[in-house]
């Protein structure tokens, strides 16, 4: 990753998370400030309730004591207990509820059997027993759940005793509780409802919300308010799309299990709104903060980077040869007097190379000139000793000149064609030819080496033995006669690294678009410095060796666009590994006197 | 001495006037309005016709429509329409002679008029012209109350006229007509039997009288139909009042959902349920409470005072073996509720619905009451209910002929039906009901009173013990 592409993660990263930290402060903010507010719209709420549960409570206290007190309702007790048909007073409830619009109105006999009921005439006859327990009949009203031909139903109730000559007669009268929360008027985004519970049966919802509402997300809520007789709150739906804080408060009842559960749901929907939009904001400000400060920072880092820049192409330059190369060093801050800095140091390495280079050329040329002193020293000797007893032989034995002279003369010839052999290696290595690729089975030119050595290798006086492994191998593209001067150059160096004898080894196999061949001896191995150097032309760890047998290998291998490695453990032998690309399909049509351009290319190098 | 004279005859006529008016309370009078307040509603004047309330219905066509024969206020078949009559030794063939009386459009009765009109009957009788005047009715099973049987409203001789308008032989004519409304029926000028009193009767339907009754004033010329739970508020007030004989059945019916047609889909009440059902209702609640004691429980489907055996069946008000048996059925099967339709414009209906309700809840049964509209008019598969309450009016005084009425109403097999019309003697009737009742299918519940309200203008107001009323003699003071 660039330098200047990192300085614009980093600044992107940077505007990015600061927005991010400033939008999560504001929500969180405005978060603090909505739960504050739905705390007191509750608060109001639940205090509105409260008063119109206790003035709903009040109306019916008073219509209840009304009908207790009016003269009609005495009369009628009277008559009651002066034995008149409770029949005749079957209807007697339903006009008083009427005109004091109550919803409930049983007028209960002593024993507690109704003797009328307004809201269930049917029911005359059955006895109303809750409220005879010996305790004082209560005198405020209270919640509690009216039987009705359409189930319990929960209501604000109230008990009014009517006396007639010491029975007591008792008027049982209320509202539901519906009309306390339709008289409510919550604000937007609050709801409220109310739970009925009725001792037997499933409870119901109250209000006109009541058919909106989910009970199998509220029943958890509702419950734990019954169970622990205290307020408890939670996040919900409040319906299918409304999720709410619902605060579930518990209703007394007449007795201590409780009645009904009042539940007022705010809704969250403005909240979120607001959260949405703080985020929607955000994103916006982040992405333009983050746009303007990548193309503010692309600017700068532009004018920054752009020496540095200069000076990664410059060092790319270096290393690709280029020595010439100089940086602007026009500024003078940090970057100028490092591209300065590097322009000197371009100098001095290139005037450190120049003189390893003449240093190298000087190596080189002392140990040609070595090397030729060495190589054209041993058969100059035995020139200069035949030479000599030539002249010897004339002077002293001119009888013995001839026979000397014939053996002088063939020892001449035969030291001056190994003079010529050396001249001609190093002829031979400065003009390596130029492969003709051709299709080649690798295999096969293995076998035609090892059988021309076999030959050599009984005569050697140290027994040498051969093992030939030769797997699969598809043709390779190459020069025969190169490859095949390249293979023998590695068996004689193995033969000469087995004066003891040994076994030489030739294994071949594919290696993916490769064929490898394997020659390896049992000899005493190289070291580590002695494989490093192994391919260096003219290095030489034999007595009378050029250096230049594995120079050549490497030479034909690498202009068949192969490699050849060794491998050697000091003691247990060396191991050439020649890896020369396969030909390929198309190839087999070639000619193989065809430019071997032509073949790298096809090779798709 | 002429002024003298003309002095003396203008103070006669002043005293005979004034002894005339005297007299004008206790003696007929022709002429005037009689103003009739029903609570329900008559869509269809037609006697044959499917109503919603039948007994309305026929209180109205009564005036117009006329049968074969008619009973008295002790029961005693009278002739009507028909003179005489006579049947074969098997009771199964009879012979009826008709009278000659006159159509309202002015045609003459004859027997082909009457097989018309009979010829639909439901009791599948053979109804054939004997000559002009005689009509020949021949029964498969033998039908010794047949005059008392032709007495039966819905058996009136009703003639079709051409343009569809039905014309009657009776004492009114129908001269305006809006159904479920209001329906003016004007004097018979031609009536066969004389002239009526009345010059019309007005017909008010679904008239509510909580103003009157607040007020205790009903309009002169007027009388009107009261329920019971008014009677009360109407006796303390000194009202003029009539109220019969505990006729009309209140029953509950279990429905027999017609699977063969496909039907409603719904099972029928187990019978278990329903014998639990039938010991679980408070009767005597209903008749002291909701009937104001205006009515008798009912064990059987006729009234005691009618059969006088009506004691003989048990009475069924035991809640505790109503939950002993709901207990064992709730051990086998799984009960549902069961859906109770009642006439949604009968008020006492309703309450007493409602109480069979509570009652079936004390003993854990849910029964659940609704109002119907049309509970007594079309096929009863069309209802979507287990089981309907029914108010069926005492058709006849005749045991006998009341019975199959009953039985045909509660979609009795057609066996009991002919059973009971050949049935003669009490022990047979009972038998019969009680085969009927056997399977709790039929629920009696009490036996109902019905009540009119009088204005004291209205003289010669006749009820027959079963609830019909006899309007041809009424009539209105300080008419003419």
């Amino acid at each position: 990753m660039s330098l200047r592409l990192k300085l614009l993660l980093l600044v992107a990263i940077g505007i990015g998370a600061s927005v991010a930290s400033v939008a999560f402060l504001i929500e969180e903010r405005a978060h603090e400030a909505f739960r504050r507010i739905e705390q007191e719209r509750t608060s109001t709420l639940i205090n509105q309730f409260r008063r119109e549960f206790d003035h709903e409570g009040e109306d019916i206290v008073h219509a209840v004591e009304a009908i207790a007190s009016s003269d009609a309702m005495e009369r009628d007790a009277m008559e009651l207990n002066n034995g008149a048909d409770v029949a005749n007073f079957m209807n007697e409830t339903a006009p008083y509820a009427q005109a004091q619009r109550l919803d409930f109105l049983d007028l209960i006999a002593p024993d507690g059997a109704i003797i009328s009921s307004a809201h269930w005439p049917a029911r005359f006859g059955y006895k109303q027993r809750w409220f005879l327990n010996g305790a004082p009949v209560p005198q405020q009203p209270f919640l509690k759940h009216v039987e009705t031909p359409q189930g319990s139903v929960l209501a604000l109730l109230c008990i009014r005793t009517v006396r007639a000559h010491g029975s007591n007669y008792y008027l049982i009268g209320g509202r539901k509780l519906d009309a306390v929360l339709q008289a409510l008027s919550p604000p937007q985004g609050l709801r409220v409802s109310i739970y009925s519970a009725p001792e037997q049966g499933t409870g119901e919802f109250l209000g006109p919300a009541r058919d909106s509402l989910d009970p199998a997300k509220l029943m958890p809520l509702i419950q734990k308010a019954m169970d622990q007789h205290s307020e408890a709150s939670s996040t919900l739906d409040w319906d299918m799309s409304h999720e709410s804080i619902i605060h579930a408060i518990p209703l007394a009842g007449y007795s201590d299990r409780v009645p009904g559960v009042l539940l007022v749901g705010n809704s969250l929907n403005q909240e979120l709104s607001l959260e949405r939009r703080i985020r929607d904001v955000s994103l916006v400000i982040a992405g333009v903060g983050v746009f303007l400060g990548i193309v503010l920072t692309a600017l700068l880092t532009g004018r920054i980077s752009r020496p540095i820049r200069k000076l990664a192409e410059a060092a790319g330059e270096i290393g690709q040869g280029n020595w010439d190369i100089r940086v602007n060093a026009s500024s003078s801050d940090e970057i100028g007097r490092l591209a300065a800095a590097f322009n000197r140091m371009t100098e001095e390495l290139a005037g450190q190379r120049e003189r390893l280079v003449q240093t190298e050329r000087v190596a080189a040329w002392r140990e040609l000139a070595r090397r030729l002193a060495h190589e054209l020293k041993n058969p100059l000797f035995p020139l200069q000793i035949t030479v000599e007893n030539l002249l010897r032989a004339r002077e002293n034995t001119p009888e013995q000149f001839d026979e000397v002279f014939r053996e002088s003369a063939a020892t001449l010839l035969a030291e001056i064609a190994n003079l010529k052999t050396i001249i001609g290696r190093f002829s031979d290595f400065s003009r390596m030819p130029a492969p003709r690729f051709q299709r080649v089975d690798l295999n096969e030119l293995v076998r035609s080496v090892v059988q021309l050595f076999q030959g050599q290798l009984k005569r050697e006086t140290a027994k040498i033995e051969t093992e030939v492994e030769l797997g699969e191998v598809p043709a390779v593209s190459g020069d025969p006669v190169l490859l095949r001067r390249a293979i023998e150059n590695l068996v004689l160096n193995a033969i000469d690294a087995m004066p003891n004898g040994g076994k030489l080894s030739f294994r071949t196999r594919a290696g993916g678009s490769s064929a490898v061949l394997q020659i390896s001896d049992t000899g005493k191995g190289l070291t580590r410095e002695e494989c490093d150097r192994l391919f260096t032309p003219y290095y030489t760890t034999k007595q009378h060796g050029t250096g230049l047998g594995l120079a050549i290998v490497q030479s034909v291998v690498s202009d068949h666009h192969g490699r050849v490695t060794v491998s050697s453990k000091q003691g247990s032998g060396a191991a050439f590994e020649m890896e020369l690309p396969l030909a390929s399909a198309s190839s087999a049509l070639e000619d193989p006197a065809d430019d071997p351009k032509a073949f790298s290319a096809g090779a798709g190098e | 001495m002429k002024r003298l004279l003309s002095r003396s005859a203008a103070a006669s006529s002043l005293v005979l006037v004034l002894l005339l008016a005297g007299h004008a309370s206790s003696r007929p009078r022709y002429g005037g309005t009689v103003h009739i307040l029903l609570h329900d509603r008559v869509n269809w004047i037609d006697p044959a016709a499917e109503e919603d309330s039948p007994a309305a219905r026929d209180r109205i066509a009564s005036l117009v429509f006329e049968t074969l024969t008619t009973a008295d206020q002790r029961g005693q078949v009278h002739p009507l329409l028909a003179t005489s009559w006579s049947s074969d030794l098997s009771k199964k063939i009879w012979q009826f002679r008709l009278r000659l009386a006159n159509f309202h459009e002015g045609s003459p009765l004859t027997a082909a008029d009457a097989v018309a009109a009979l010829a639909n009957n439901p009791f599948a009788w053979k109804v054939t012209a004997g000559d002009r005047q005689t009509v020949d009715i021949e029964s498969t099973t033998p039908v010794p109350f047949m005059p008392e049987v032709l007495a039966q409203k819905t058996l009136a001789i009703v003639k079709r006229l051409a343009d569809g308008t039905l014309a009657g032989t009776g004492p009114y004519r129908l001269s305006q007509w809006q159904a479920g409304e209001h329906a003016t029926l004007t004097a018979n000028e031609d009536y066969w039997g004389g002239r009526p009193y009345a010059d019309a009767i007005d017909f008010q339907m679904g008239v509510s009288l909580r103003d009157q009754i607040l007020q205790r004033q009903l309009g002169p010329g007027s009388l009107a139909e009261v329920g019971l739970d008014q009677l009360h508020a109407l006796e303390q007030g000194n009202q003029n009042l009539s109220v019969t004989q505990p006729a009309d059945l209140l029953v509950v019916l279990f429905l027999q959902p017609d699977s063969a047609a496909g039907g409603t889909g719904k099972k029928p009440v187990d019978p278990r349920v329903r014998e639990a059902f039938s010991y679980a209702v408070n009767r005597s609640a209903i008749s002291n409470v909701i009937l104001q004691k205006r009515g008798a429980i009912a064990t059987g489907l006729l009234p005691q005072w009618l059969t006088g055996y009506e004691f003989l069946f048990p009475s069924r008000d035991n809640p505790d073996h109503a939950r002993e048996l709901r207990a064992d059925t709730a051990a086998l099967v799984i009960i549902p509720p069961i859906s109770l339709a009642y006439n949604y414009a009968d008020p006492v209906a309703k309450l007493v619905a409602e109480r069979i309700a509570v009652d079936a809840r004390e003993v854990a049964l849910n029964v659940q009451p609704y109002g119907e509209s049309h509970l007594y008019k079309g096929p009863r598969s069309a209802v979507h209910a287990d089981a309907v309450l029914l108010r069926l009016p005492l058709s006849s005084t005749n045991p006998s002929s009341a019975l199959s009425s009953l039985l045909e109403r509660l979609d009795a097999p057609q066996q009991s039906i002919a059973s009971a019309l050949s049935a003669s003697r009490p022990e047979e009737l009972f038998d019969i009901e009680q085969k009927a009742l056997e399977d709790f299918r039929i629920v009696p519940i009490a036996h109902v009173a019905e009540a009119v309200w009088l204005s004291n203008s209205i003289h010669n107001w006749q009820q027959l013990p079963n609830g019909m009323w006899n309007l041809d003699q009424l009539w209105v003071e300080g008419a003419r």
